[in-house]
């Protein structure tokens, strides 16, 4: 070999090792998936009284530690729109509000920030909430309007940096996302990690938070989740969503409900049961390097078995591919 | 005479030290929206308050005229930052912190503007139905334009240019007016943004139609403003809830629509019930315009 082969070599190596290392990088700070997750799939096919018990059931399961702590509900709460399965039910929310006051919570609040309709109360009145949340005293936190912290971010998708994120989110010591199963037709699926986009206050990024959908749909999944600790998972999937979500689809009824440790195992679950393939979906696969887990031989079924629907949940066509079979 | 006494001493007991009001009791960062809200609510007090909050907005202003979210932000600019002039100038202030914030409102635009962004919209990414031409003013600089920050900062364009528009404001005044037309819901009124989105006609919103109604006041009545108006009317004579009550009798009385039902409603309420101080403010605001001149009218 010359010198003149071995510094051409070099430079090609070196350029090589530039051009493909930032690819390289990890854009998460750390591994932080726990060696096994645990899913429960609860049956239910409509929303009464009866959840109570058998939510409170399915807890059990888990025997969540929320002693003492300040448990906080993150429900998807959209808009209204009479009929339409667009919001997680509030008598789902009750129900979970009253069992993890039974487990010992020392508070429980129902918390939210609407990505498009400004008056949240309208929402909260529309959708049947206002009245649960007065009749079970539940306090209700607007995430839209509570007071920021500015947050840096533990992944970098969006290279945002940082996020004001809502303080009483912060202060949590028990975050719950409770999702409404249905699909999107920006990312596929709109579950337990996407739902964490209502976190995200529109008194700083607007209603819509615009700005995240400019960086991305699905990197704003990723930086969010990295960095807003979701403790628990009960996603609303006794009537989903599905065509064109998250407004506009139409209700299909897959009488389940799922509970989780992990909102990567929640959403892998929830994908496989509206007949999607989990690893399509783009966060659910990048943060299963990170996060969460969803490889089945890493996750514990509790309850009932993951079935996949006869025919999968209708999409827009662009994410045809997501259907099994 | 001063009315809604109650309401405005609950919204005079809930500013904060520093002179900003924030939008819930338990948080003492100032926020620009319920600040903003607030000093319009006041504007014919004369108070010590009033003078305080003032001061507090004038102290808070970006250096590149624009106003942030909230105390502490890192000054970037909100897309609320129309209802800082709207506030300044109801308070009498037009001062060169007025002109600079108009000079950054005049600069914005909302991405579509640009043109590969036009061309990106009118090929490749037109899920949304909507005129990349017809552009307003976004919620964050770098963004599109939405119907609130355009229909505030088109009320503030006409407020602050009332006897004569130089070409560029008229220029801002006319694209803002076209987006708004542009963006309405099939079956009239406004949702955020867009009227179809997916081939699917949008739900409007009651606050989104009220503002965007507001500054289209005293443009051409067309037939978008007509179905716009009666979808209003039906749409608030069930509402129940404060905030688009109060934005709905604005915007129905710069219209000289009856607002005798909606004014009964938002007089019962009990200030202790509104957690919420821009909404408070808005009450307030909504309620005066009855007997002190409607604030956010635009005039062509």
């Amino acid at each position: 070999m010359t010198r003149r082969n071995l510094l051409a070599g070099s430079m090609g190596l070196a350029a090589g090792a530039a051009t493909s290392l930032p690819f390289l990088v990890p854009k998460y700070d750390r591994d932080r998936r726990p060696p096994r997750s645990r899913v429960a799939i609860l049956g239910a096919h409509e929303y009464s009284a009866r959840l109570d018990g058998d939510l409170m059931n399915g807890l059990r399961l888990f025997n969540p530690d929320v002693h003492g702590k300040t448990v906080l509900l993150k429900p998807n709460l959209v808009d209204f729109s009479p009929g339409a399965a667009i919001n997680t039910h509030p008598i789902l929310v009750a129900a979970a509000a009253e069992c993890f006051r039974r487990l010992g919570a020392a508070s429980v609040v129902v918390a939210e920030g609407p990505g498009h309709q400004r008056d949240t109360e309208l929402v909260l009145r529309e959708n049947g909430f206002r009245t649960v949340l007065d009749e079970q005293r539940i306090p209700f936190v607007d995430l839209n309007r509570d007071e920021l912290v500015k947050t840096k971010l533990r992944a970098n998708y969006t290279g945002l940096g940082h996020l004001w994120l809502p303080r009483k989110l912060l202060d949590a010591g028990f975050a719950v996302s409770m999702p409404k199963v249905k699909t999107h037709h920006w990312s596929g699926v709109t579950l337990s990690m996407k739902n964490m986009f209502g976190v995200v206050p529109g008194a700083k990024y607007g209603w819509p938070k615009n700005i995240l959908h400019w960086r991305g749909i699905e990197s704003s999944i990723l930086d969010i989740c990295a960095t807003v600790p979701v403790h628990f998972v009960i996603a609303d999937g006794i009537v989903a969503m599905e065509g064109n979500g998250p407004l506009a689809g139409t209700s299909r009824a897959l009488g389940k409900i799922v509970l989780s440790d992990d909102p990567v195992a929640a959403d892998t679950t929830c994908a496989r049961l509206m007949g999607f393939s989990p690893d399509m979906i783009p966060h659910i696969r990048e943060t299963a390097k990170f996060l969460g887990n969803a490889a089945p031989e890493r996750i514990d079924q509790l309850a009932l078995a993951v079935t996949a629907p006869k025919i999968p949940l209708r999409t827009v066509p662009e994410f045809e591919y997501l259907r099994v079979g | 005479m001063v009315p809604q006494i109650p309401l405005r001493k609950a919204l005079i007991e809930r500013q904060l030290p520093n002179g900003g009001w924030s939008y819930g009791q338990a948080s003492a960062q100032a926020d620009l929206e319920p600040t903003c809200l607030a000093l319009v609510a006041l504007r014919w007090d004369s108070s010590p308050a009033q003078a305080r909050g003032l001061q507090f907005l004038l102290d808070a202003q970006n250096p590149n005229g624009s106003w942030p979210a909230f105390q502490g932000d890192d000054q970037e600019a909100s897309g609320l930052t129309p209802l800082a002039v709207t506030a300044l100038a109801s308070g009498g202030i037009m001062t060169p912190a007025v002109e600079r914030a108009l000079e950054w409102l005049l600069d914005v635009k909302g991405k579509e503007s640009h043109w590969l962004w036009k061309w990106k919209f009118r090929t490749s990414d037109t899920h949304v139905s909507f005129d990349p031409d017809k552009y307003g003013w976004p919620w964050m600089p770098g963004t599109c334009s939405w119907v609130i920050p355009t229909a505030f900062a088109v009320i503030a364009l006409k407020q602050a240019f009332v006897c004569c528009k130089p070409a560029k404001v008229a220029l801002r005044i006319r694209r803002g007016t076209e987006m708004l037309l542009n963006r309405a819901c099939p079956e009239g009124g406004w949702n955020a943004g867009n009227g179809v989105v997916y081939g699917v006609a949008m739900a409007a919103h009651l606050d989104a139609t009220a503002a965007a109604l507001l500054a289209l006041h005293g443009e051409k009545v067309d037939p978008i403003i007509r179905s716009s108006l009666h979808w209003l009317e039906r749409s608030a004579a069930t509402c129940r809830a404060p905030w688009s009550l109060a934005w709905s009798l604005l915007a129905l009385e710069a219209y000289d629509r009856p607002v005798d039902g909606l004014a009964d409603r938002l007089s019962d309420l009990d200030p202790d019930l509104i957690g919420d101080t821009a909404t408070l403010a808005a009450v307030i605001v909504a309620l005066d315009c009855l007997v002190q001149g409607n604030a956010f009218k635009g005039v062509a």
